[in-house]
């Protein structure tokens, strides 16, 4: 049976999209994955081999042949387990992926898998949101330790998800998920420094031109022709005395 | 050390500068769980051990660098003369473009790096040259040898040359009160603030990404002003990089009073910050004997 999810890979800042074929035929038990992948992907064979093993489903042992288009490309980083799990176990008829075609025309899966079925962290996941959002793609299910930096990017459903075995559930319908929604965007302004300009005493000319250069984004050289760090010294030990009555 | 407490000034960030900051970072990984989303402007120190490699980024398939975690913020170099020549030589364009563009066999791929350069250095191998209270003990070859390891191009697109002096005993008993970071801050945001606006339809943030055809519209001078830095320009022995980076900064400077329009005053200040090149950089020797 032939079974298509989408996800999302990186080159550089920019996501773009890759669809996941995954056609399990009679034949003798072969796993391959074709489409340029990297080492990492490559990898990932074993890593939905065994966490599918470990959430209860069987990994059946006929041929398995799974494409990642667009195939000229080369593919890298282990986000993509989850994408090549789900069509996998959809493949197999662990997932009703016939019924609910909609439901997987719109969905982006992104998530590294764990070998007893936990869904991990990925890197990038900002970008693949953004990525996801212009191509108009409804939800994406990623897992929940990305959830928070995902729902920076509003109208686009966060499914968080911890493992594979929910995964499945959720596309079966047996379990609903709410969408992650962040309501605090900017509220983390707050800022705090051990440091600040009052300690250090005089410099005006220093301090002016380190403004300016805040100010416009200007590049600035500073040329010290005396050590400095004697006057760090010089107020390390005020602060000492100051402080010596303990 | 002031530069350490740059990022005490710096102005706040946009949602969108947010954003193209947090991609970079989410990409390698340095993101927490709990803030996402990074909100301060990054400052960046590397040690002058660094590689050119890990300073404009690369790999099999080009991973960012360090000017470009530096982006929208502050790329610190300490001790510039030691970092390795060919390390600063690879800076050179992306000060100028605020993009880099890494090729490898797999991959090409641009990444953003509109950052501020901020760098510090001694004038000699001994630190004493110029100075009022010590003499310096270094011979002149050396201090030559020292200095070119900083390249005429790459000091020609520092903005703001200034020279840091000892602090007299005096000054630092005094119990004058110093402004503090929030006070220099607020007027650092009121003159971004005005930035901003004034390039909203330019997909610009900050004075120091104007092009030169912007620099035409906004950076208007004078008749007075313009033979000021006439004036300047001949006995300075200025590149035209170097003026379009003073109108610049002058424009910067006009905006942190408010003032729309370049002031005499502004541009001479904008002028003076570039003239300490020409006092440590020498090339005619003339200057050698302190």
């Amino acid at each position: 049976m032939l079974a298509i999810t989408k996800s999302i890979a990186l080159q550089g800042l920019d996501g773009y999209l890759i669809s996941i074929q995954v056609d399990i035929s009679a034949g003798m038990p072969h796993f391959e994955i074709v489409g340029l992948p990297d080492t990492s992907v490559r990898e990932s064979k074993e890593r939905v081999k065994t966490a599918i093993k470990n959430s209860g489903a069987e990994f059946l042992s006929r041929k398995i042949v799974i494409n990642l288009a667009p195939a000229n490309t080369r593919k890298e980083g282990s986000g993509l387990d989850l994408a090549i799990a789900v069509g996998v176990l959809a493949a197999s008829g662990y997932i009703d992926n016939t019924s609910n075609e909609e439901l997987f025309n719109n969905t982006i899966f992104v998530g590294e898998l764990s070998l007893n079925g936990n869904i991990e962290k990925i890197n990038g996941i900002l970008p693949i949101c953004i990525e996801a959002k212009r191509l108009g793609i409804k939800r994406i299910i990623l897992p929940k330790e990305n959830a928070k930096e995902a729902s920076y990017i509003l109208g686009i459903e966060i499914i968080a998800v911890e493992t594979l075995v929910e995964v499945m559930q959720y596309l079966n319908k047996e379990k609903e998920i709410k969408s992650e929604i962040n309501r605090n965007i900017l509220d983390e302004t707050k800022q705090e420094y051990s440091m600040d300009f009052s300690e250090v005493k005089g410099q005006e000319n220093v301090k002016r031109a380190l403004e300016i250069s805040a100010a416009g984004g200007h590049n600035c050289i500073l040329i010290r022709n005396t050590r400095l760090r004697k006057n760090n010294a010089c107020k390390k030990v005020t602060n000492h005395i100051t402080r010596s009555k303990f | 050390m002031l530069a350490r407490r740059l990022p005490t000034i710096l102005p706040d960030l946009s949602f969108n500068e947010a954003l193209e900051i947090s991609k970079i970072y989410s990409i390698v990984g340095l993101t927490s769980k709990e803030t996402p989303l990074i909100l301060k402007r990054p400052f960046r120190s590397p040690h002058h051990t660094i590689t050119a490699v890990s300073l404009v980024g690369g790999g099999k398939i080009p991973k960012p660098g360090e000017i470009s975690l530096a982006h929208h913020g502050v790329l610190f170099l300490d001790e510039l003369p030691e970092f390795n020549k060919n390390t600063l030589e690879v800076l050179r364009g992306p000060l100028e473009d605020g993009i880099v563009t890494i090729s490898r066999l797999n991959a090409s791929i641009t990444y953003p790096c509109n950052f501020m350069l901020i760098a510090s250095m001694n004038p000699c191998p001994c630190g004493y040259y110029g100075s009022k209270e010590k003499e310096c003990v270094c011979k002149p070859d050396q201090i030559k040898k020292y200095r070119n390891r900083i390249s005429g191009p790459l000091l020609d697109r520092i903005d703001l040359h200034i020279e840091v002096s000892g602090v007299k005993y005096t000054k630092l008993q005094s119990n004058r009160a110093e402004e503090k970071s929030e006070i220099i801050k607020e007027r650092v945001n009121k003159a971004r603030k005005i930035q901003i606006e004034r390039y909203k339809d330019y997909g610009i943030y900050s004075n120091s990404e104007l092009t030169p055809k912007l620099i035409e519209k906004f950076c208007k001078l004078n008749i007075e002003c313009k033979q000021i830095l006439e004036m300047a320009f001949e006995n300075l022995g200025l590149s035209a990089r170097a003026y379009s980076r003073i109108l610049k900064v002058a424009r910067t400077i006009a905006d942190l009073e408010d003032s729309e329009e370049i002031e005499k005053r502004h541009l001479a200040e904008a002028i003076q910050y570039r003239s300490l090149d020409r006092k440590y950089w020498d090339y005619d020797n003339k200057n050698y004997n302190n």
